[in-house]
Parts: C-alpha cells; sequence; structure tokens
C-alpha cells in the first residue's frame, strides 16, 4: 500500500470513529436523562445545589421556613411518599417562599400526615431530624426532587441517609440519634391532621395573627389561590 | 494549509497529556480512601461530584481510566508513526467524547462544577485537536522523519 493509499484509508477509519464517538455519547446522553424520571435512588440523589440556591437567606427554624415573627403561619400537612405534595413542593410553593416568606409575610410549617405507607413515618422522622441541624426544608424539597414510587420499598435508610448527606446535614451520628426519637412527632402531627378533619395530602392551615389555633382550609390548587388565603389570614 | 511542524505538536501533546496524568493521579489518590477532592475556592462541587455513581464505571474510579488515558496519549508524543498518530487521536477522541458526557452530566444531572474535571475536560480537548491536526497533517507518511 502506497502513502496515499494509506492515507485515504486512515482518514476513512478516523471519519467512522468520529461518527461512532458522536452516536455513543449521543446515546450515553439519552439514557442518562431517560434514568432521571425513576426517581427513589440513593446513588444519584440529584437537584441538591438547586434547593440550596431556593432555601438560601431564608431562615429555618426545625421544619418552620421563614421569619419565625411573621404574621401567618401555613402549616403544610404532607408525607413524603406522596407524588401530589412533591408536584405541590415543585409547582406551586416555590412563588410562595420566593414572595410571601422571603419578605417576611409568612412562614410555613411542614408537618408529617403519614398516610402513604410504612416508609413514610420513618421518612418524615428524618425530615425532622435534619431540622434540628437546620436542613429540614432542603431536607423535604430534595425528598421530594427524588422521589420514587408510592411504597415501592425506596425510602430505606441507604435513600435517607443519602438525602441527607445531601441537603447539608452537618452531623449524620446526632441525625441518625434524632431520628429515632423523632418518629413520635411524627405521630403526633399525623394525628393533629386528622383531628383538623383532613383526610388527603398536602393539606393546609393558617394562622393570622391574633388567631390562636389552626384554620385548616381547602388545598390551594394555585400560587395565586395560596397566596390570597394567606393575605387574607394576615 | 500549513500545519505547525510534528515536533511541535508531539511536543504540546506531551506536555498537556503530562497535566493531565498529574490531574488525574490526584483525583483518583484523593477519592482512593472515600474521600474527594478539594476545590479550590472552598466550593463543595468535586465533593458532590465524587459521591455520585458517575465517578465509578463497573466499580473503578473514572480517574484510573484518566491516568492510563492520559499516559497513553503521553507515550504516543514520544514516537511518529502512523500506528502511534492513528492511536493517539482514537484515544484522545474517546478521552474527549467522555468528558463532554461527563460535563453534560455534571451541569444537568449533578449540579455541580468539580474544578478537576473541568480542567481535565479541557486539557483532553486540546489534546484532541492536537491528535487530529497531527493525523490530518501527517497521517499516511510512514516513511517521513519527524520534523
Amino acid at each position: 500500500m502506497n502513502d496515499a493509499d494509506r492515507r485515504t484509508k486512515m482518514m476513512q477509519l478516523a471519519s467512522g470513529a468520529v461518527f461512532l464517538a458522536i452516536v455513543v455519547v449521543v446515546a450515553l446522553i439519552v439514557v442518562s436523562s431517560s434514568n432521571s424520571d425513576s426517581g427513589g435512588d440513593a446513588e444519584n440523589i440529584e437537584g441538591a445545589a438547586e434547593v440550596s440556591r431556593s432555601l438560601k437567606g431564608i431562615p429555618q427554624n426545625g421544619m418552620v421556613l421563614g421569619d419565625p415573627g411573621a404574621p401567618v403561619e401555613v402549616a403544610e400537612f404532607g408525607d413524603l411518599q406522596c407524588p401530589f405534595c412533591a408536584a405541590y413542593a415543585k409547582e406551586i410553593l416555590p412563588a410562595i417562599i420566593e414572595t410571601q416568606v422571603k419578605n417576611g409575610e409568612a412562614k410555613i410549617d411542614f408537618r408529617n400526615f403519614t398516610i402513604i405507607g410504612p416508609q413514610s413515618l420513618p421518612a418524615g422522622a428524618a425530615a425532622l431530624a435534619a431540622g434540628e441541624q437546620g436542613r429540614g426544608w432542603n431536607y423535604v424539597e430534595l425528598f421530594y426532587k427524588n422521589q420514587g414510587a408510592e411504597n415501592s420499598g425506596y425510602a430505606d435508610d441507604a435513600f435517607l441517609e443519602a438525602v441527607a448527606e445531601a441537603a447539608g446535614v452537618k452531623d449524620m451520628a446526632k441525625w441518625n440519634k434524632d431520628r429515632a426519637k423523632l418518629t413520635s412527632k411524627v405521630e403526633e402531627t399525623t394525628e393533629e391532621a386528622q383531628q383538623l378533619g383532613f383526610g388527603g395530602t398536602p393539606s393546609f392551615a393558617l394562622k393570622g395573627p391574633g388567631a390562636k389555633e389552626l384554620e385548616p382550609i381547602d388545598t390551594p390548587e394555585s400560587s395565586e389561590a395560596l397566596e390570597e388565603a394567606i393575605e387574607g389570614a394576615g | 494549509m500549513s500545519y505547525p511542524s510534528e515536533d511541535n505538536l508531539r511536543r504540546w501533546i506531551a506536555f498537556l497529556a503530562a497535566l493531565g496524568v498529574g490531574v488525574a493521579t490526584y483525583v483518583a489518590i484523593a477519592e482512593s480512601g472515600g474521600g474527594s477532592p478539594v476545590c479550590l475556592a472552598g466550593g463543595t462541587g468535586c465533593a458532590t461530584v465524587a459521591k455520585s455513581s458517575y465517578s465509578h464505571v463497573a466499580g473503578v474510579n473514572i480517574a484510573i481510566f484518566g491516568v492510563i488515558g492520559y499516559l497513553l496519549l503521553l507515550a504516543s508524543a514520544f514516537f511518529a508513526n502512523d500506528l502511534v498518530r492513528f492511536g493517539g487521536f482514537l484515544v484522545s477522541l474517546g478521552g474527549f467524547g467522555y468528558s463532554v458526557f461527563l460535563t453534560y452530566i455534571e451541569i444537568f444531572k449533578i449540579e455541580a462544577i468539580c474544578q478537576w474535571c473541568v480542567a481535565s475536560a479541557v486539557l483532553m480537548t486540546l489534546i484532541f485537536l492536537l491528535n487530529a491536526t497531527r493525523l490530518i497533517a501527517y497521517g499516511g507518511n510512514e516513511l517521513q522523519e519527524a520534523r
């Protein structure tokens, strides 16, 4: 084979290799994108940076997000395994957090109302334990972002731990101790939700300035509706 | 079209591949004990990336593949024949393609940027361009002495 033939052959092989590389990279990207919807994967907790950005600068006390002195308290009763709660957290709450919570009009208290299945209890306690270290809302939002199929068994210890680490819980040993203690608190708020007459999640109750007790409301179906309810209570 | 001399291309490939060996070796050692590389300016992106499942393929840290790849590229700079020109092109094409995939993963999936990964991606891109130039300019010149 002379130099020109060899060169032609090499260029053909190189072009083929480039084509193959493009196909492989595109296939890898497509496969990894389609995997993202499965959720519940302790190995791949996604969205930590986004959650951290959205909550940056907002005070967190236990499971209360927002200025402790805010005149209106919004109690959200949710189950971490509940897909409607996850959708609500993604579509409706961000606008409220960005406006009424950030400007000190309202604070949101996440309370567990475990209705989906047995893993909802340890999951709820795990969130409360993260709340003990000022990361409760990071935990809840990150859990929702990585939520798996209801009662598929994904919310095991490995998943709960992975969410805690990604949520920025610093002292994991303390978190582990706290979550064992806090299951009773999850049961308490679940009872409270039943007493308030709620039958599903997410459910909401408001307490305005001067009010002594939480007032249950129908779950607002849009950010605007929740915003109006908060203004009405304030 | 005039190309840089093959000697110059080989020098640059050797220099960049040596830097790549350094970066990949640091990341491999930092992660070997379950730790993660230290991000400059105190960011946490490196820890997030190191903990993700994408940092390992078949249980092997991808930084190890990086070290091997950069060593092969470094070796390819010491010879001037068609086998190493084509081999260097293929290895750097693979490295470049995988860097594109990893950068996509960092931005859109892990949502964290590790400066060491970015450094490696930049080095691999440059090495790929140099190897592509080398192949186009000097491929098929089996008997040509290095200039």
